[in-house]
């Protein structure tokens, strides 16, 4: 037992120590050229809401985020990475101060939502609909929650962008597979990979279910897909072009036949954000190159 | 006599060291109270000191302090329960897991967790926010009826019948969670994980309230009944024979270790190995006198868990380990450090 006693209190020493390495490092940062835009500390719990702060000019008020908040870049050094918001506990989102917290209904977990409430730190959580008018119905509310009102020019580049897509003569079936370590799923209706391929000019492969489902054999020769789709840390992951083309079943659609297989960045692709159309016309250009 | 002041001078040592880690457990965590020791800010809380920003007061209350006293009343009941249970089945074996009490609890509440929406807008509130608990004690319940009816027949119980019964509600309860796990949407596959790996982190002073309403009424009952318990030992007749209620005494037991161990899962989902390790720890320094493990394995499991809990939040930080993790990681170390001490006597 006393073992343990001196355990913990190593654990104490280590946490101070940590701590003041954070202060420091705090003070370094404060000396940037650029100055917050107001005295917000904003917590963004979804990648497509930290985009949307960061192209509103508010990114220096970005004090912690979520996993999924892979863009800009130029947040990893500036604000905490708290986790997944799944497995993401109350304390650390205190610990950075945070004076705002802005969330998607989407994916947080009922146990932090209901401390988060009840934090007494103001929350706004909003609606994710994967669609253009949902994306610029979240870019307004998100601008209004941090007190942004030049919003408009974002929708227009949205707008600008999605003209560029150029429409498919014959629309290709794209599958969207999901490789996570060993698990397999492939993306169903109502997901933003769904609505993202339709934007571009493609076809969901799969229609009969909603969400992902893992993926079976059957399934994917049934779906037919012309073309292969993954987030481009899935396909490292899964071996490559050489790794997916052994998934189960791939080898009979005429995607494992003509080695069909595009790759995109999950954050791009799932963010839903102020770069929906540069997503859109990225997945367009590589779905025109594949069915050639 | 001497015996009781044994007994009261163990409980009063152990009941110390578990403050001492309460009070270790309320300094460690990723919040900074900009340099205040949490003890001092703690007790400005409990002053109602006015100057007490509103963060630091929501951290160190419901944040700290409410996870430690879950970490200490799940802990306490998980261990008094595979105590009781391994009298009742006159077996070091006999804990939740093992005869398929926490898989009946956590399939229940699965159940409840994903089929739980269609109805759910009907029930009054306080209904809904205890339905899951609700169906997690009920699903402990008759995974304890159903392995007793197995595995006891003429008043004695098969040890062997109970293990591969508790083993069949495993499986059947794993297949059907798995099930579930494969129709959930996103965001119940979470809870799901939840109850697969436990956690504290949900922890509220309204679940800490049940939790101790529940544990009073339990222990108000279960901690007395170290003799009987004892007498047991010798088998059910001659139980009987000393004046024990043998039949009585197995219904509590059956009843009020569901309560326990469905409360337990439904606010902190699937925590394995407390129950088993904390009796075996005990029996170890005290043979199978219950008199001293019934009581004492109420303050070890609350010290046990209470550092796996401190330990899940602090080791990978900002994340979290999922206790279960921990509790099987500390606990075995200190069940083989023992065995090996033991080895002779054993």
């Amino acid at each position: 037992m006393k073992k343990f006693i001196l355990a913990a209190s190593v654990l104490v020493a280590v946490y101070s120590c940590k701590k003041e390495e954070g202060a420091k490092k705090e003070d370094s940062t404060e000396v940037s050229s650029e100055t917050p835009k107001s005295n917000n500390k904003i917590v963004t719990l979804n990648g497509g809401i930290t985009e949307i702060v960061s192209a509103l000019g508010h990114e220096k008020e970005i004090v912690g985020t979520d996993v999924t908040s892979t863009y800009p870049e130029s947040l990893k050094a500036t604000a905490k990475d708290l986790g997944h918001v799944r497995s993401m506990t109350i304390e650390p989102i205190m610990a950075v101060s945070p004076t705002l917290i802005l969330a998607s209904d989407k994916d947080i977990n009922p146990d932090l939502m209901g401390k988060i409430k009840s934090s007494g730190i103001k929350t706004e959580v909003f609606k994710q609909e994967f669609t253009v008018d949902g994306t610029k119905k979240l870019i307004a509310e998100v601008a209004k929650a941090i007190g942004n009102t030049e919003y408009q020019k974002l929708n227009d580049k949205i707008d600008a962008d999605l003209k560029q897509v150029q429409p498919i003569a014959k629309k290709p079936k794209v599958l969207f597979i999901y490789a996570r370590g060993n698990m397999l799923m492939v993306s169903g209706t109502k997901t933003p990979m769904d609505a993202l391929i339709g934007l571009a000019g493609g076809e969901n492969a799969v229609k009969d279910f909603e969400d992902f489902k893992p993926l079976t054999p059957e399934a994917v020769v049934k779906a037919n897909p012309d073309v292969l789709f993954f987030f481009s840390s899935g396909l490292q992951g899964a071996g490559g072009n050489e790794g997916a083309l052994k998934m189960p079943g791939v080898s009979q659609t005429n995607a494992g036949k003509n080695k069909k297989i595009i790759a995109m960045d999950g954050g791009l692709v799932s963010g839903f954000g102020p770069r929906l159309g540069e997503a859109a016309v990225g997945l367009n250009k590589l779905l025109i190159e594949s069915t050639k | 006599m001497k015996a009781q002041s044994k007994l009261y001078f163990y409980l009063t040592i152990s009941a110390l060291l578990l403050v001492i880690l309460a009070i270790v457990a309320l300094y460690i965590g990723v919040y900074d109270f900009n340099g205040v020791s949490p003890f001092t800010v703690l007790s400005q809380f409990i002053k109602g000191d006015p100057n007490l920003a509103l963060s630091d007061k929501y951290v160190i209350w419901d944040v700290r302090a409410s996870r430690i006293i879950m970490a200490i009343l799940v802990g306490s009941m998980l261990a008094v329960s595979g105590t009781t249970l391994q009298g009742l089945f006159k077996n070091p074996l006999a804990t939740g897991e093992a005869i398929g009490l926490t898989s009946g609890a956590t399939l229940l509440a699965a159940i409840a967790i994903v089929l739980g929406g269609h109805f759910k807008q009907y029930l009054p509130e306080m209904v809904q926010f205890s339905l899951v608990g609700i169906s997690a004690f009920v699903g402990a319940l008759l995974a304890m009826m159903l392995v007793y009816r197995i595995s006891t027949s003429a008043g004695k119980t098969n040890v062997v019948m109970m293990l591969l019964s508790g083993v069949a509600i495993t499986s059947i309860g794993f297949s059907i969670t798995g099930f579930l796990i494969y129709i959930s949407k996103d965001e119940q596959l979470r809870d799901l994980t939840f109850w697969n790996m436990g956690s504290l982190a949900g922890a509220t002073w309204t679940k800490n309230i049940v939790l101790t309403v529940v544990l009073i009424i339990s222990y108000t009952i279960l901690l007395p009944k170290g003799k009987a318990l004892n007498a047991m030992m010798l088998g059910e007749k001659d139980a009987q024979h000393l004046g024990i209620n043998v039949e009585r005494l197995k219904k509590q037991i059956v009843i009020i270790t569901s309560l326990m161990v469905g409360t337990c899962v439904a606010f902190s989902g699937t925590i394995g190995f407390v129950g088993l390790i904390v009796p075996y720890i005990l029996r170890l320094l005290f043979k199978s006198n219950y008199v001293f493990i019934l009581p004492l394995s109420a303050v070890l499991g609350s010290i046990l868990l209470l550092i796996a809990d401190t330990f899940s939040r602090s080791i990978v930080a900002p994340s979290e380990l999922p206790i279960g993790i921990l509790t099987s990681l500390i606990g075995g170390p200190i069940f083989i450090a023992i065995l090996i001490k033991f080895k002779k006597s054993l």
